[in-house]
C-alpha cells in the first residue's frame, strides 16, 4: 500500500498550485467577486490545459486519467478559491459519464472536456453550483433513483447568495423536464460529492496556512498570540479536521478510480468529513484573526462563504452520517 | 430563594406593556444601514419621551432607579416587543453608567441627558491596531497644552463612529509609567477636522465599524473622565458594563429567533425529525441556561455593587449560542438560509462577530480562569 499520489499526479498537482498561485491570487478573486464576474481567459486557459476533462475517458475527448488526479486539481482551485465554472464542469461532466445515455455521453463530453461547453450538478430541490448560467445542467433526485438533462443557459432560476465568488441557480422542477438520464444517478452524485469534498480540502488547507502565518506575526501582551496555548490548540484542531477531511477525500478518490463497491461509503466518509471541517475551520480561522477577520479586506471570509455553501452541497456531515449508519447496517 | 416577581416588579412589568402597547416599535428596515440608524433613533426618542430610555440610570439623571431585577425586566420586555436597540445603544449601556461612576457633578450635567434622548450619539474608542486583546497597550497619546489635550494617534473597530458627537477615548498620557498606569480617560468631541473617520467594511458587506485617526485633536480638560493615570480603571467599568447590561437584550432576542425558527421546523416537517428536534432542544437548554445565569449574575451585582468577572460567562455562552443557531438554520430551513438578503444568511455571518467584539471568547475564558477560579497566571 502507498497512501500517496505517485510522483506524476504529484506533479499535476504542483504544476497548478503554482499556476493558480500567479493566476488566481486573491486579490483577483476579490474584484472577480465584487463585480460578480467570471475569469474567463483564465477559464480558457485552464480548459486548454485539459482540466474540466481530466477524468473524462479519451473516447469522449477527455484526459482519459483519474478521479484522483481531478480531486486534486480540484483541491488546488479550492485552496485558490478559484472562481468560474470549473467544478461544475467538471462534475457535470461526471454525473453525464455515470448516469448519461449514450448519445448524451456522444453530445456533451467533448465539449465540457474542452470547455466548448460549460455545465452544472445538482439535486433537486438544492443550490446548484452555476446551475443558471451553464449550458448543460444534470439534475438528480436526492434519492439517485432519477436524473434529467436540461440543455441551455436559464435551466433553473439563479439565485444570489452569501458567496458572490461564484454563481449558483436553484433547482426547483427541473427532474419534471429536459432528458431523462438511463445510466447509474447514485454513483454520479457520489462522484460529484468526492470532488466537492476534494474543494472543501482545499480551502480549509488555504485558511489554516494564512491563519498559521497570520498568528506567528500578531503580537499582543508582547508576543505573538500564536504562543497563547488557546491559540495554538485553536490551530492544531483546525489541521486536524483538515487532514481528517484529506485522508477521507483521497480514499474516496480512490476508490472512484479502483474500487467502485466502497464508493458509496468512502462518498459518505470524505463528505461528512469534509463539510464538517470546512466550515469548522474556516470559522476558527476568523477567530484567529481577531477584528480582521470579521473585515471584508482580509480575505479569510470568502473561504468562511465558500464553505458554508459547499458544505451543504449534495449532503451536510449530519445527511452523510445519517447516510453512513444506514449503508453500514443494511 | 424565590423565583417568582414581586407585586413591584410585576407592576413595573405590566406598566411598560400597557407602554409598549400604545408605542410599537415597528419594523426596523434591514436593508439601509443609514435607514435602520434613523429608525433607532427615533426609536429611542420614542423611550426617552415616554420615560423609558434608561430605566436602570438613577432618577435625577432621568432614569427610572429600576431595580437590577427591573432593569433585567425591562430589556426581556423590549426583547419580547421585538423592539430594535436604541441608537445611542453605546451611550445608555457603556457612556452613561461610566459617566455615572465616575463623573463630575458638571461632566454629569452636561453629558448625561443628551446621552438619554439619542440627541448626542457615542461611540467606544477603545480598540488600536497594535491594542486589541491587549487594551492596555494603547498608543494614542495625549499631551497637556494648557487647559487642553492634544490627542494623537489611531483607533480601529468603533462601531458607529460615524453617527457620534462623542467618544469615549482611552489615550496614554504618561508614557513613562507602567503600562496600565499611564493611561487616561477621556470624552472626546467628534466634531473636530483633526478627527478623521474611514469606515471599515465588515464580512456582511456593511460599514458598521471604522477607522479614526486623531492628528493633534483637541480635549478640554474638563473632558477627561476620573483622574490623569485613572484610565484602566474607568475603561474596565465600561467593559463590565458592556459585557454583562446587555445580556438580557441579547438573551430575549436569542429566544426570539430560536422561536422563529421551531416553527419554521414545524411548517416544514423538520421539526418530527429526532436529530432537529434534539438539536432545537439544545438550543432552548442553552437559551434558558443564559436566561438564568443573567439573572443569577443579578444577585451578584447586587452584592458587589457592579457587574463581576462573570458577566464572562454570559457573554461566551451567548457568542457561542447565537453561532450555533444560525448553523442550525442552514440545515433546517435549507437553501434560503444561505441566499443573500434573507435575515438567518446575515446572521450567520454577523455572529462570527460575536466572539471577537468586546473582548474575545479566548480573553474571555482567560478572566474566568484567572480571575474567577484564581488559577496561576503565566
Ligand atoms: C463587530 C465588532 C465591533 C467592534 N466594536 C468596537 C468598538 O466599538 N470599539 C472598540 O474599541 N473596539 C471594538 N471592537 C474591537 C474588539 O474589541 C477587538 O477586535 C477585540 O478585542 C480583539 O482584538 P484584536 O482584533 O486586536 O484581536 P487580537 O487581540 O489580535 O486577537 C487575535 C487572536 O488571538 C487571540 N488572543 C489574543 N490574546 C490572547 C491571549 N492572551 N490568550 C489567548 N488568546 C489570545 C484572540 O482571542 C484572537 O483569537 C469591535 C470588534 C468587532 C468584531
Amino acid at each position: 500500500m502507498k497512501f500517496d499520489f505517485t510522483e506524476d499526479q504529484h506533479e499535476i498537482k504542483r504544476t497548478a498550485k503554482d499556476l493558480l498561485a500567479a493566476r488566481s491570487t486573491l486579490e483577483k478573486q476579490r474584484e472577480a467577486a465584487e463585480a460578480g464576474e467570471y475569469d474567463l481567459a483564465l477559464w480558457a486557459e485552464l480548459a486548454d490545459l485539459g482540466w474540466p476533462g481530466v477524468a473524462v475517458e479519451e473516447a469522449f475527448g477527455g484526459g482519459g486519467l483519474g478521479y484522483v488526479e481531478l480531486a486534486g486539481l480540484l483541491e488546488e482551485a479550492g485552496y485558490a478559491l478559484l472562481n468560474g465554472p470549473f467544478l461544475s464542469t467538471a462534475i457535470c461532466a461526471a454525473a453525464i459519464s455515470e448516469a448519461g445515455s449514450d448519445s448524451q455521453k456522444e453530445e456533451w463530453l467533448g465539449r465540457l472536456a474542452s470547455g466548448e461547453a460549460t455545465g452544472a450538478f445538482g439535486l433537486e430541490g438544492e443550490i446548484v453550483p452555476d446551475g443558471a448560467s451553464s449550458d448543460v445542467v444534470v439534475v438528480a433526485a436526492p434519492d439517485g433513483s432519477s436524473a434529467r438533462l436540461l440543455t441551455g443557459e436559464g435551466a433553473m432560476p439563479a439565485l444570489q447568495t452569501i458567496d458572490p465568488t461564484r454563481r449558483y441557480g436553484i433547482a426547483e422542477g427541473e427532474l419534471a423536464e429536459g432528458e431523462e438520464m438511463p445510466g447509474d444517478v447514485a454513483a454520479a452524485i457520489d462522484l460529484a460529492t468526492v470532488l466537492v469534498s476534494a474543494e472543501l480540502v482545499g480551502v480549509c488547507r488555504r485558511v489554516l496556512d494564512m491563519t498559521v502565518e497570520y498568528v506567528k506575526d500578531r503580537k499582543q501582551f508582547g508576543r505573538p498570540v500564536g504562543s497563547f496555548q488557546a491559540v495554538q490548540h485553536r490551530c492544531a484542531q483546525m489541521l486536524l479536521s483538515t487532514e481528517g477531511a484529506r485522508a477521507t477525500t483521497y480514499f474516496a478518490a480512490w476508490a472512484a478510480d479502483s474500487d467502485r463497491e466502497r464508493l458509496p461509503e468512502a462518498a459518505s466518509l470524505a463528505k461528512s468529513a469534509a463539510s464538517k471541517a470546512g466550515v469548522e475551520v474556516t470559522a476558527s480561522a476568523i477567530q484567529a484573526h481577531g477584528g480582521i477577520g470579521f473585515t471584508w479586506e482580509a480575505d479569510v471570509h470568502w473561504f468562511f462563504k465558500r464553505a458554508e455553501l459547499d458544505a451543504a452541497f449534495l449532503g451536510s456531515s449530519g445527511e452523510h452520517d445519517r447516510r453512513l449508519t444506514a449503508l453500514l447496517s443494511s | 430563594m424565590d423565583l417568582t416577581f414581586s407585586e413591584e416588579e410585576i407592576e413595573f412589568r405590566d406598566e411598560l406593556r400597557d407602554w409598549l402597547g400604545s408605542n410599537p416599535p415597528g419594523e426596523e428596515p434591514r436593508s439601509d444601514q443609514d435607514a435602520a440608524f434613523a429608525f433607532r433613533k427615533e426609536w429611542q426618542n420614542s423611550l426617552f419621551e415616554g420615560g423609558w430610555a434608561a430605566v436602570h440610570w438613577p432618577r435625577e439623571y432621568g432614569g427610572r432607579d429600576a431595580s437590577l431585577m427591573q432593569s433585567a425586566i425591562f430589556f426581556e420586555e423590549m426583547g419580547r416587543a421585538n423592539a430594535p436597540l436604541p441608537a445611542n445603544g453605546l451611550g445608555l449601556i457603556l457612556a452613561g453608567p461610566t459617566i455615572i461612576a465616575w463623573g463630575s457633578d458638571q461632566q454629569k450635567d452636561r453629558f448625561l441627558l443628551p446621552i438619554l434622548s439619542a440627541e448626542e450619539i457615542w461611540c467606544q474608542g477603545f480598540s488600536e491596531p497594535e491594542a486589541g486583546s491587549d487594551l492596555a497597550a494603547v498608543k494614542t497619546k495625549a499631551v497637556q497644552d494648557g487647559d487642553e489635550w492634544v490627542v494623537t494617534g489611531q483607533k480601529v473597530w468603533t462601531s458607529v463612529a460615524q453617527y457620534s458627537k462623542w467618544c469615549m477615548l482611552v489615550a496614554r498620557t504618561d508614557p513613562e509609567a507602567a503600562k496600565h498606569k499611564g493611561l487616561s480617560y477621556f470624552l472626546m468631541d467628534m466634531e473636530q477636522e483633526a478627527v478623521q473617520i474611514r469606515p471599515l467594511v465588515q464580512i456582511t458587506g456593511e460599514a458598521e465599524f471604522n477607522e479614526l485617526f486623531l492628528e493633534e485633536a483637541r480635549i478640554p480638560a474638563d473632558n477627561m473622565l476620573g483622574g490623569e493615570g485613572d484610565g484602566w480603571n474607568v475603561a474596565l467599568t465600561t467593559l463590565m458594563n458592556e459585557r454583562s447590561g446587555l445580556g438580557f437584550f441579547l438573551q430575549t432576542q436569542l429566544r426570539r429567533a430560536l422561536d422563529r425558527l421551531v416553527e419554521d421546523a414545524k411548517e416544514n416537517g423538520q421539526i418530527d425529525d429526532p436529530v432537529v428536534a434534539q438539536a432545537l432542544g439544545e438550543m432552548h437548554v442553552r437559551t434558558e441556561t443564559l436566561r438564568l445565569l443573567a439573572y443569577r449574575g443579578l444577585s451578584i451585582i447586587e452584592q458587589h455593587g457592579q457587574p463581576g468577572p462573570e458577566g464572562s460567562l454570559t457573554k461566551w455562552l451567548w457568542s457561542e449560542t447565537n453561532q450555533m443557531l444560525s448553523q442550525l438554520a442552514v440545515g433546517i430551513r435549507g437553501a434560503k438560509s444561505l441566499t443573500e438578503g434573507d435575515p438567518w444568511a446575515y446572521d450567520l455571518l454577523r455572529s462570527r462577530g460575536n466572539s471577537i467584539e468586546g473582548g474575545t471568547t479566548e480573553i474571555l475564558k482567560n478572566i474566568v480562569a484567572e480571575r474567577v477560579l484564581g488559577l496561576p497566571r503565566k
